[in-house]
């Protein structure tokens, strides 16, 4: 199901949560709804499923105006942070309790909630209490929950922000198993940039209640559109520098003089901020960029972070294991084309 | 802790190492001294006393040792008459006074117009005297000039003396109980509603339970241990009911057809010249063991429920 939101704005007394946001969700995509905390996107996801009503604009599930429909009309699955199973009942009585309020007869409801366990992959834990369930089993007895009827956009509230570091990695892969194996349209909220890029076919990105990027992961990464958007994304965070556009190069704070061919089209005298990502830069390049001094050397086994001075800038950079650099050396530095920006300083917006 | 404050230590106890060893004792003595004397001698003492037959307190004479006071209160028409009330007052008190709060809770638990005022109001016999309340219940159930009898006429019923007689009059008492144990009643669900967390809801409303479903289905099970608490220690309270006797009654009501088993305790201790204090003594161990029985028995069926 396509899901089309147009000038969304959502107000919390003085506060705008969600401020004209317009976007399409594809039928059948798996959709992050990224951005730092209190962006507004646990506030979007809750306007999509109907719990919280819009202040303005519109949602529309396929062509059908959802906007003023309760969540229960609008058919929407919703798997809460803290799952939210039911404690007084069991798994299979928690995935039936849907069914049940739909009136679905008793035979066919264990019969669909049944299969649906067995999707997420906990049939063997059908006459547990949630409380006897790890946080892993848990999620997915929520999944099957949400899922068992049918509806028609599933939606997910930090769906792993409660597990830890190596469920978390194999709980991502399983929503992205049963999104793909059901088909159903999901949306996620997280603010964790490695699980939205990892798993989801689109990434929207969220900065102060506005829609800053929607893109796919890696054309997110590769091709931010303002600064927020570089910064967000990536490890270790983007190098970011300030400098000036003066002879076709940017002269940087401190007085590094960086040559780049970004620069041709930008006014001389702009102020801008020049973002490096770490493997962007090359270190003792023949192509000379500009001369920075290796301020410290991190070994990381299969490559070196080094911290480089320009200017009066650090910024990181990888280098090969093998080759070996001393504190204070004064290197080469060269830039790849990928993953090099040059944004506005004062709107942030990208330039080049 | 440092060598100094050892010393110091040290130089403030000095009676010496049992001092040291057994200084919880000095902070349990006053309370214990106040157990001891108040409820643990009472309690032993009136298990002894249920057993000296002809046990005169002035002398502490006693003609044997035995069963005899058992056999004469639970052969006395009065006890049993009290043990009749006592349960009739039980089961009807507890299973509508728990509906009741778990209702009156549940609405003061949303987000209502005047909610405050609502929960002063009805917090308001908790803080008031019993014995003022009693009174203005009197008033209240008075055949003449009550407003009961006021509102029944208005849907067509004629007066009932609701005091004075004994067919009205046993109903009264439990109206009155009823109405007295609902405030503790329901600041214990409220505080247990309190602790539900709000997602549950939410989520049963996403899948589209209304709210009778989500009432029955969400809120009474995940309410279900402080329902059990409240009926345990209200089952409790109420198989001691007395205390209503006096403003409503002065007494146990027209013929002594009011009798409670304590009221029957409070009879032979006090009301009768001279007082029989054995056979005070084993009413008051047989109460005892009816309502330890009848605790068990619900901590049993709780038990029970929650596999």
């Amino acid at each position: 199901m396509k899901v089309t939101i147009q000038n969304l704005t959502k107000q919390f007394a003085t506060v705008t949560a969600v401020n004209d946001f317009s976007a399409v969700i594809e039928s059948g995509e798996l959709i992050a709804l990224l951005g730092p905390s209190g962006c507004g996107k646990s506030t979007m996801l809750n306007m999509i499923s109907g719990i919280l009503p819009v202040t303005e604009g519109k949602i529309f599930f396929d062509e059908e105006d959802v906007t003023d429909l309760t969540p229960e009309k609008r058919g929407v699955g919703l798997v809460f942070q803290n799952y939210a199973l039911y404690p007084h009942m069991t798994v299979l009585e928690n995935i039936c309790f849907p069914l049940e309020i739909k009136k679905v007869k008793k035979e066919e409801r264990i019969a669909r909630a049944k299969e649906m366990a067995k999707l997420v992959h906990v049939d063997m834990l059908l006459d547990r209490k949630p409380s006897q369930l790890s946080g892993g089993q848990q999620q997915r007895v929520a999944i099957a929950r949400a899922l068992v009827k049918q509806p028609r956009i599933l939606l997910l509230d930090e769906p792993l922000s409660n597990l830890d570091a190596r469920l978390r990695i194999e709980m991502r892969e399983e929503i992205r198993r049963i999104q793909q194996e059901t088909g159903v349209t999901t949306v996620f909220v997280t603010h964790d940039q490695e699980e939205a890029m990892s798993i989801s076919d689109h990434i929207v990105l969220m900065k102060d209640g506005f829609l800053q990027q929607m893109a796919r992961p890696q054309e997110l990464y590769d091709e931010p559109a303002n600064c927020f958007v570089a910064d967000f994304l990536g490890t270790p965070p983007i190098n970011k520098t300030y400098g000036v556009v003066r002879n076709g190069a940017i002269v940087l704070d401190g007085g590094c003089e960086v040559k780049t061919s970004l620069v041709k089209d930008i006014e001389e005298g702009h102020e801008v901020i020049l973002s490096m990502r770490a493997e962007s830069l090359i270190i003792d390049e023949e192509e000379q960029a500009c001369l920075g001094t290796i301020d410290e050397v991190y070994v990381m086994g299969k490559e070196i972070l080094a911290y480089v001075t320009l200017g009066n800038t650090k910024v990181r950079a990888y280098i090969p294991a093998e080759r070996h650099f001393e504190k204070g050396q004064t290197v080469k530095i060269g830039l790849r084309n990928r993953g090099v920006f040059v944004f506005d300083k004062e709107t942030g917006e990208r330039l080049a | 802790m440092s060598d100094v404050a050892k010393k110091q230590k040290k130089s403030h106890f000095s009676w010496g190492k049992f001092k040291n060893k057994s200084e919880w004792l000095i902070y349990l003595f006053p309370f214990a001294i106040g157990v001891i004397i108040f409820t643990l001698y009472p309690i032993v003492n009136v298990f002894m006393i249920s057993f000296k037959e002809g046990f005169d307190y002035i002398s502490k004479d006693f003609t044997a040792w035995g069963l005899g006071n058992y056999l004469y209160v639970l052969k006395d028409p009065y006890f049993i008459q009290a043990l009749k009330n006592t349960f009739s007052y039980v089961f009807i008190v507890i299973p509508v006074s728990t509906c009741l709060a778990v209702v009156i809770a549940t609405l003061l638990n949303q987000k209502i117009k005047f909610s405050g005022l609502f929960q002063t109001a009805y917090f308001l016999p908790m803080v008031t005297s019993t014995i003022a309340i009693g009174f203005a219940w009197r008033f209240m159930f008075n055949y003449k000039s009550g407003i009961i009898n006021y509102l029944l006429s208005l849907i067509g019923v004629n007066a009932i003396d609701w005091l004075q007689n004994a067919t009205y009059n046993f109903t009264a008492l439990c109206v009155y109980g009823i109405w007295a144990i609902l405030p503790f009643t329901i600041i214990l669900l409220l505080s247990g509603l309190q602790n539900i967390d709000p997602m549950y809801y939410t989520a049963a409303k996403v899948d589209g339970a209304g709210p009778l479903r989500i009432f029955f289905r969400v809120t009474i099970p995940l309410l279900a241990p402080t329902i059990f608490l409240v009926i345990m220690v209200n089952t409790i309270s109420c198989f001691k009911v007395f205390n209503e006797l006096f403003p409503l009654f002065q007494g146990p009501g027209i013929a002594n057809n009011l009798f409670t088993v304590v009221y029957y305790i409070y009879y032979q201790f006090r009301v009768l010249i001279p007082s029989r204090y054995g056979y005070a003594s084993a009413a008051a161990v047989m109460l005892f063991l009816i309502i330890f029985v009848f605790t068990m028995f619900q901590r049993f069926v709780e038990k029970k429920l929650k596999n």
